[in-house]
Formats: structure tokens, sequence, C-alpha cells
């Protein structure tokens, strides 16, 4: 590490190579942390969980005993035996005897992506609370047809302020913070939908799976959806032109991949809006689909990602990839723009199919952390190896999210717990880490 | 080469492992333990095999085997850092195999041997995580799962511990404690604790004293003609023990007031003193004090006082003293006279038995007048000698006896033996051992003086008076007097009112007034009655005092009688109130009552007016019954608290 040092300071590594390298080499040393504990007052299985945006300082944890909470992962509240534990308790919890608390579980909390004054839950009560973090009080409330399974917010939304809600309705329903209503309803699921995602590269586009097994691409300036992910339309491996750069410059690459249209798109969102604009290089790429678009073709209209629910998605940071969790216990990587399954094969054993699941990928992109089972495994994402496994929940685990900043993962289950896995301390630390109680002790 | 020297030494440690998982028995060959230990400890490739093997072995579908393995894997894991990291990344692995809390893991067969396992294992997750938890999170974690989420009962070895420590120093200082109360009590109250008990022994040897007087008067004759005759050795011998028994003072009538007298004090002395004087001198011993001097003294004192207490013991035995025949004996007393006895006894000490029973609201006029007599017959007989020593002692403390006057007579019970004190007793004072499965039992809990107070309130049920029905007392024609006894009216003559000797009603306003009595107010007759009843009490009463002060003149004895009757009379006048007004009350009601009465036939207010005094009456009844009761309650309460003071030193002196 030290010649590493040297050698960024002499400029033989570039600062970005150095820092990605160093991350890497943390996150592949992840383990259980014993020196970090938060503590949860979670009396139910905890569903959701989402480090905030802005800071990276802030977690916000909801659990299906109706509560949730917040906690400062970076400054503990107390220590325990010595200083060697750090205890972090929430800052606040917000159970059902709140005035505004629901009434039923909670399956999902994000926090708004612009900053940490108001985060969202939806709950299993049907409905959908904006929260002021100051006051603790509900600034808005969506009431919902059905159980909600997943919100989300855009993160790259300048133009809206979007809350995409995946119920147990076949509609996926837009609630706009903005007018306090529901701005759309996006209709073609044939079962509830179990997740939401927004894209990572255009502010407009949002990726939806639902128990019918489909993973459904919708622009919301349009009607209907644009692409319907099929498990049989395969290519194998990541797509050429991609491959063709080199794997350090590639985050580097989508960046500018997708800024380029994000830019165009609000030029012309701002513009003329009677005219259909294409999004972007999608569009571009495949004219067919537009064409049939908003009555696609019905065999491509029922194409199905996986066999049975589609129970958690994620898009790579750049946009171009979507990785989905099926209870088919099946792990897919696609490719955004064609919409092929790459056919990469992840080891999985097992994925918990009666909840969403939570997957999170590392900034580059290359580990993702997916709760199997009672275990969260770590996977290449290109090749679909098995980095590592992190066991420590007793029982299955719904969510997990890594902090990009200390590179610290965070998971719960139904066990209650939130566990925290953590790159191992430095070196002056380890050597206090071995005090005398933690000896050998060999009687004879 | 070396690979296979490893994979050697690894079968090595593998075999050993297996051989020693092997066995039927509950614990692990020590010889085999300690091979392995040896063998792991200098080679951490063989740990991390014996690991893997261990682990191995835990996932055997067999209970004995998954046993021992624990225990080597308990070993191991409380010695070697190593084994601890490389087990703690499979501990819920290890912890299902072991406890089997999932449920589609169940633990294998055997099942007692599955639940040795189990609770093993939990006892070993607590000890590591008492141990190690610190270190690992993984442990932490397990235990709190298993016990937060699980629920499942650790045997808390550790916190028990502290616990049961502290309950221990708890119960030795609070004995020290109760302890040092004792001996400050003790310190207080030294001379009267010994005064008490050096009273009764004196006592006893006075009696003895008597006894051993009689007899030598007795025996001089015989003793005198021994001396002049020769026999043969044998029969000098049995002659002497002849002599010997005839020594023994036999209970005849003459003596046995003195009897009486000592076996009540040998009851006395062997139920209550000789415990006492035990309990303190264990107190004695065992209270720490820094300043040792009044111990030691005290101590030695007492055990003097204990040391003659028993000669003394042993003397009343000779003398014929038991326990058994005391308790025989009281179920003869008769009625009276245990009456009687008890006001003796608490005013002198005099001979009596102990467990007499004070029944005072029962005993009539006339069984007291009748008890009176007998009494003095009796006085007049056995006990002159006995009194005569005492009639001094009765005199020279007037004021006590005053104050007897006075004091309340109080059913004897145990009650008593606490009357006043503030002691501290405790719960378990036999020093049983109680700890069983209802749970713990605290040793050391006290019953506070408020509480052995409230236990020993003492209830007397309220006895109404008999009331001597007055014969009818008409004239009959045939001649004579009727002796009808009827409660208000007699069926031939109508009202009973109070009549001279030939019959003639005495009140001429009942007469006069005849209509107005018969209208059924019972009132103005009632009072008569009582009038004349009243007058009769005190000419009884007078003649009675007569005769007593002749006799008190004789012996003093006969005052504590008189102060019984007196309070008997007393009584006795209180609840016939609950029939008529009391005598205060009657004056006043029976002038109105006549004016009312001969009012009444003119207004119609005066009727009026005579409904509401009968209501009245009955409100007025009910109010000095209750007043009375209230009041007899009140001196009752009084009696506990501030009479103690002479209450006790009396009880003292009866003991």
């Amino acid at each position: 590490m030290w010649k590493q040092i040297r050698d960024r300071e002499e400029g033989k590594i570039r600062s970005e190579s150095f820092a990605h390298r160093f991350k890497s080499n943390r996150i592949a040393q992840l383990q259980l942390s014993n020196y970090k504990d938060i503590v949860s007052p979670h009396k139910g299985a905890v569903n959701s969980l989402q480090i905030d945006l802005t800071e990276g300082r802030y977690l916000l944890s909801a659990a299906s005993d109706a509560s949730l909470a917040i906690y400062d992962v970076q400054r503990a509240t107390d220590y325990e035996s010595g200083g060697l534990i750090s205890k972090h308790k929430c800052l606040f919890v917000v159970d059902k005897q709140h005035d505004f608390g629901h009434k039923y579980a909670i399956s999902s909390a994000i926090w708004y992506p612009v900053d940490t004054g108001l985060f969202i839950t939806g709950s299993y009560d049907h409905h959908i609370k904006v929260w002021d973090t100051n006051t603790t009080q509900v600034v808005m409330n969506f009431e919902m047809p059905g159980k909600v399974y997943r919100t989300a917010m855009s993160t790259l939304a300048t133009s809206h302020m979007l809350i995409a809600a995946g119920t147990e309705d076949v509609q996926v329903r837009l609630c706009d913070i903005a007018s306090g209503a529901f701005a759309h309803t996006l209709s073609g699921h044939r079962d509830g939908v179990m997740t939401v995602e927004w894209s990572t590269s255009s502010e407009w586009v949002l990726v939806t799976g639902g128990c019918d097994g489909a993973i459904r691409f919708w622009d919301i300036r349009r009607a209907g959806c644009f692409l319907v992910l099929n498990q049989s339309s395969t290519q194998l491996g990541r797509r050429p032109p991609i491959l063709k750069c080199s794997m350090t410059t590639k985050s580097l690459v989508g960046q500018t991949l997708c800024t380029k249209p994000r830019a165009a798109q609000r030029k012309l969102s701002h513009g003329s809006g009677s005219r259909q604009l294409p999004i972007g290089r999608i569009s571009a790429k495949v004219p067919m689909k537009q064409r049939l678009h908003p009555g696609m073709l019905s065999t491509q209209d029922r194409a199905t990602a996986h066999y049975g629910a589609v129970t958690g998605l994620k898009v790579t940071e750049d946009g171009m990839y979507l990785l989905s969790a099926g209870s088919d216990s099946r792990l897919r990587l696609w490719d955004v723009e064609s919409g092929c399954n790459t056919l990469v094969n992840f080891e999985t054993v097992r994925l918990q199919t009666n909840k969403p699941i939570q997957l999170v990928t590392t900034q580059d992109s290359d580990r993702v952390f997916v709760p199997c089972m009672r275990s969260v495994k770590a996977f290449d994402m290109w090749s679909g190896n098995t980095c590592a496994t992190f066991r420590g929940h007793y029982e299955c685990v719904n969510s997990c999210c890594f902090s990009q900043q200390d590179q610290e993962l965070y998971t719960g289950g139904n066990d209650r717990q939130i566990l925290v896995w953590s790159p191992p301390r430095l070196i002056d630390d380890e050597a206090n880490e071995g005090s005398m109680e933690d000896q050998d002790n060999w009687s004879s | 080469m070396e690979e296979e020297e490893r994979n050697g030494r690894g079968t090595k440690v593998r075999s050993l492992i297996e051989k020693a998982t092997t066995s039927t028995a509950l614990e692990v060959d020590p010889r085999l333990l300690q091979a392995i230990k040896s063998v792991v400890r200098y080679s951490d490739s063989e740990l991390r095999i014996a690991a893997v093997t261990l682990m191995d072995l835990m996932k055997q579908d067999h209970s004995q085997v998954r046993y021992l393995a624990l225990l080597i894997i308990d070993e191991l894991f409380m010695r070697s850092k190593l084994f601890r990291t490389l087990l703690i990344e499979d501990l819920d692995q290890l912890l299902s195999l072991s406890i089997g809390f999932r449920r589609n893991l169940p633990l294998p067969a055997p099942p007692s041997v599955a639940s040795l396992l189990r609770s093993k294992a939990i006892e070993f997750l607590e000890k590591w995580n008492n141990s190690f938890g610190v270190h690992y999170r993984q442990l932490r974690l397990g235990y709190d799962y298993l016990k937060n989420t699980l629920k499942l009962q650790f045997p808390n070895i550790q916190a028990n511990m502290v616990r049961i420590q502290r309950e221990r120093r708890e119960r030795e200082r609070r004995s020290k404690e109760n302890f040092l109360n004792k001996y400050e009590y003790l310190r207080q109250n030294l001379s009267s604790i010994k005064g008490g008990i050096l009273s009764t022994v004196d006592e006893i040897e006075e009696c003895l004293d008597i006894l051993n007087s009689k007899e030598e008067l007795m025996s001089d004759d015989i003793l005198d003609d021994e001396d002049e005759e020769f026999r043969p050795l044998e029969l000098r011998q049995m002659r002497l023990d002849a002599i010997k028994e005839g020594d023994k003072v036999h209970e005849n009538s003459d003596n046995k007031v003195i009897f009486d007298a000592l076996r009540e004090l040998y009851k006395l002395l062997v139920t209550k003193h000789l415990l006492t004087i035990q309990e303190w001198i264990s107190v004695l011993l065992r209270v720490e004090v820094t300043d040792n001097r009044f111990r030691d003294s005290t101590l030695k004192e007492f055990i003097d006082i204990q040391n003659r207490l028993k000669s003394v013991k042993k003397k009343c035995e000779e003398a014929g003293c038991s326990l058994s025949s005391t308790s025989k004996h009281e179920e003869e007393e008769d009625f009276w006279e245990e009456g009687n006895a008890v006001s003796v006894k608490i005013q002198s000490s005099a001979p009596n038995n102990k467990n007499e029973h004070l029944d005072m609201a029962s005993t009539s006029h006339k069984v007291n007048d009748d008890a009176c007599s007998s009494r003095n017959k009796e006085s007049n007989g056995s006990d002159t000698k006995t009194l005569a020593g005492r009639g001094t002692e009765v005199e020279s403390n007037s004021p006590r006896s005053k104050l007897l006057a006075e004091a309340p007579l109080i059913r004897w019970s145990s009650h008593l033996d606490d009357w006043g004190s503030n002691r501290i007793y405790m719960a378990n004072q036999r020093g049983l051992e109680l700890d069983n499965h209802w749970g713990r039992v605290d040793s050391d809990a006290v019953i506070p003086a408020e509480k052995v107070a409230e236990l020993n309130v003492h209830t007397s049920l309220y006895e109404e008076e008999q009331v001597e029905i007055q014969p009818c007392r008409a004239p009959l024609r045939k001649g004579g007097l009727c002796q009808r006894k009827d409660l208000k009216i007699c069926p031939f003559h109508g009202p009973i009112v109070p009549r001279d000797d030939e019959g003639k009603p005495l009140n001429q306003n009942s007469s006069e007034d005849k209509v107005n009595i018969e209208l059924g107010t019972d009132l103005v007759e009632q009072l008569a009655k009582q009038a004349v009843k009243n007058v009769r009490e005190s000419d009884k009463e007078v003649a009675k005092k007569r005769q007593i002060d002749k006799q008190t003149l004789k012996r003093a004895k006969l005052a504590k009688i008189r102060e019984h009757n007196e309070a008997v009379l007393r009584d006795a006048a209180l609840p016939s109130t609950s029939r008529s007004a009391t005598l205060g009350q009657d004056g006043d009601v029976t002038g109105e009552g006549n004016l009312s009465a001969r009012d009444r036939k003119r207004s119609l207010a005066s009727m009026l007016r005579k409904k509401v005094t009968s209501k009245d009456r009955i409100a007025q009844k009910l109010l000095t019954s209750k007043a009375r009761d209230a009041t007899i309650r009140i001196t009752e309460r009084q009696t506990w608290g501030s009479n103690a003071l002479w209450v006790k030193p009396c009880l003292l002196a009866r003991d």
C-alpha cells in the first residue's frame, strides 16, 4: 500500500486509479465488523435500508413492525468494552405510537435524493408518506390502491419530483411530491409490482419488475412501456463497444455516454412537448420497438424476465446494465440497450421469494451484493463468480445497502438485526485489537 | 514430502478426534483429550484440520457424536485463538447443529443425549460469549439472537453467581444487624431480664424451702429411731432408700397450693427462662462488637444463671415436677377458681396453675358470691401459711394494687408474652431448611414489631351478661307469691313490677299510670325495675362488702377477690344497659318520661313526641351501646399501650 502511495505521489499512478484500487482492495476485505454495532430498535424484520445520498452518513431503516429509524453511521452514540465497540443507536425512531406512523409493516424507506431533509416510506397499510426528517412529521400522504412494495425516486431528476411506487396493484403509480397528487398511472403489468427502479442514465426512464415475472421499461413522458425484457433473447457477454474500452475507464465512458443524451433531453423537454422524442440512444438503437409502441406486439408484451416474480432490480451506476433477481433464484444481468440477457451465471444458491430484496452494487459496478437467504453474497458483476459470502444473520436477509464513501455494507434481516460489514481496521488498530483476553490459553 | 507429513499429522489428529467421539460415555476420555490438545497446540495446520474434522463430526446424524465433538470444541475454543477464528466463521451452523434451533434441522436421536447436547451448547455459548464476546461480533450476535429472538433460557451462570453472592452478603449483614440490635436491647434491659429470671428462681427456692421445712418436721422421728439400731449393710441401704423415698414430699391437700405454685414456676422456668437464657447466650457468642467487656461479663453472668437454672430445675424434678403432670392438673381446675386464681397470680405470683382462663363477662353475681365463700373456705384451710408470707408483699405495694383495681382483665394468652415489647422476630425461628420447590426462601426474613402486634391483636367476643329474671311475685289467691319468671309480662298478673314481700307493687307511679305502661312503653317499668335491681344490687354489694371487709382484715388476699368482684359487678352493670338506659341517663329519662306520660293525653303534639321518644330511645340505646363498646375498646387499647409499664413488671412477677 505504501508503495502505491509513493507511486501516486510520483505520478506513476493516476489518483483516480489509485483510489479505485484502494477502494476495491478494501471492499475485497469486507467482514463482519466487530467494532461497529448498530443497535436496532426494531421488533420486526428489517425490510429496507438506505444510506443517505448526500453525506453518506445517515442510515435509514424500516422494519415490518411499522417502525423506522435513522442512525448516524459515522459518529457512535456510545462505546462499550473500553471503547472497543462503538454502538450506534438510532437518532430517532418512528413507530406505531407516532401520531402519523404507519399501521403495518413498512416495506420501503428511501431518502429524498437531494438532501436529508425528507424521506419517503411505503407501507403495507397502503400509504406512502413523505416525512420531514427534522420534525419527524408527515408532510405528505399518498393513499395507494394496495400494499406498497417498493418506492423509488430518481437520483438524477431535475425536472420532476416523482415517487414511483410498486404496489399490489397492477398499475405503477407516480406520486408527485410537488403537487401532492398522482401524476401518472402506468399500466401494463399483469400482477403486483414488486420492485421499481429509476434509470441512472435518464431521469425519465423507470424500470419495474412485477410478480408476473416481467421487467418493463417506461418512459414516463409517454403512455405505455417501451421495453419488456425477455429472458430468451440473449447475447453472450457484454456488448462489443463497451468491451473495447479499458476496464479502468469504463465508468468514465459510461458517464460521458449518459450525460450527453441527458443534456440533450433536457433541452428538448423544455422545448416542444408535442413531438414524441426518442430517449437518447435506446430509441435510436431500437427503432423497431419504438415504432411498435404503444401497441406493442402481444408476443413482446408477454415476455418474461424471470419465472415467477421479479424480486429485485438494480441498475448499474452507468445505467447500461440492469441486474434483476427473481423468485426462480436467478440473478440476470441485462444489457439495457439491447434488452438482452447477457447470460452471466451467478452462483446463487437460493433467493428469498416472498419479499422484495434489495440488491446493491459498488460504485464501479464490479461487485454486486445479493441477499441469499441467511447470507449475503458478493458476486463479480461480469463473471458471476462469488467473491465472498457474508454470514452473520440468523434469519433471511431482506436488504443491503452499501456506503460508497466508507466502503461499508449494511445488511438487515428478519432477525431484526442490522449488521455492519466493514474492511478491517488499519494496522495500528489491529495491534491494539489483540488484547490480553483474546490470546491462546493453553493450560498444559 | 512436507505435504505428506502434514497429511500424516492431520490424519493423526483426525483419528484421535474420531476415536474420542466414538465413545458412549458422557465425557471425553481425558487422555485422548490431552493427546488432542498437545498435538494441536504446536501446529496450526493440525488445528485447522481439527476444526474441520470437528465440524464434520458435528454434522453427524447422532447426538452422542455431536455431544462429544462439542466438548472437544469447547476445550479448544477456550484455548486457541486460531481455533476460535476458524470456528466463529461457521458459528451459526455450529449453533444450529448443537442447539437445533432451526425447525428444519432438529437434533438427531437419541433424544436424551440430544437434550443434554442442547443444554450444554447453550451453556457453552454463554461461557464463550462472556469470555470472548467482546472480540467476536458473531458470538454476540448468536447469543443475542438465541436469547432475545428465540427466547432461549440461558443458565446465566455469571449473573446467578453474582446474585447469590450478593444475597449471602446481604443476609450476613442483616443477621449481624439483628444480633447487634438484640445486643443493644440486652444492654439496656439486662437488669430486668436478669431480675425476671432470678425472681422466678427465688420463688422456686422459697417453695422448695417451705416443702422441705414441712418435711423435716415429719421425718425427724423416723431418722431418730433409725440411728439407734445397727443393721446389716444391705438392710441399711434398703432402709436408706426407703427413707429417701419417704423423704420425698408427696402432694397432699396441705401442700397442694405450694405444689401448684411450684409446678407453675417450674413450667415457666423450663419453657421460657431456660430458652431465653440460651438464646441470649447464643446472641452474645455470635454478636460482633468492638467493646468486649460488657459482652464477656454478661456472658459469664448468663452462663452462671443458666447453671443455676439447671440446678433448680433438677431440684424441682426431684420434688416431683414435670411438664406432663402440670398439664394433667390444669384440666381439673374448675371455672371460677381459674378466674379467681388469675387475679391472684397477676398480683402476687401466688401459687396457682398457669393456664387459667378468665371469663369475666359470664360470671354472674351469685356465682361470684359462691366463689367468694368457697375461696374463703379454701384460704382458711390450706394456704394460710403461704399467703401469710406474702401478705407483707401485697401491703407493701399498695399503689400497685390501686392500679390493679383499675386494670382491665384480659384473657390469658400467649400475646401477653410480648406485652408492649418492640421486639423483632425472625420469620423462621427454628432455622429449618425451607428451600424447596416453592422457590427460594429468605431465611433472614424478620417480622417487624408492628406486624407482631398486628398478629397478636386480641379479639374478644362480646358476651352479654346473663340477666337474672325476676319472678313475678304477684300475690296469689291461695297465698304466696307468683314464682313465674317472665321477662316483661306475666301472663296472669300483667307486667312485672317490683313488689314488696307481700306482693304489693312498690312503685306508686307505675300503678297510677298503669294504662300508660300497658300502652307498651315499657320504659318506665323497665326503669323502675332497673332502679330496684340497682338498689338490690347495691344492697347485696354493701352486704358483701361488709362481709369481705371482715375477711380482708384477716387476710390481704381477699382484697384481690373483692377487686375482682367489683370489676365483675361493674361489668355486670354495664352490659345491663343494653336492655335499658344507663343509670345516669335513667333519672333524666324517667322524669321526662313521667311528664310526657302525663302530657300525652292532652295533645296530639305530645302523642307525636311520644312516638319520637320511642324512636329516640332505640337510637339512644344503640348509641350508648356503641359508645360503650368504643370506650371498652379504647380502654383496652390504652392498657395495651400506656399500662404496659406496670403490666409488664406484674407479668414478670407472675413469671
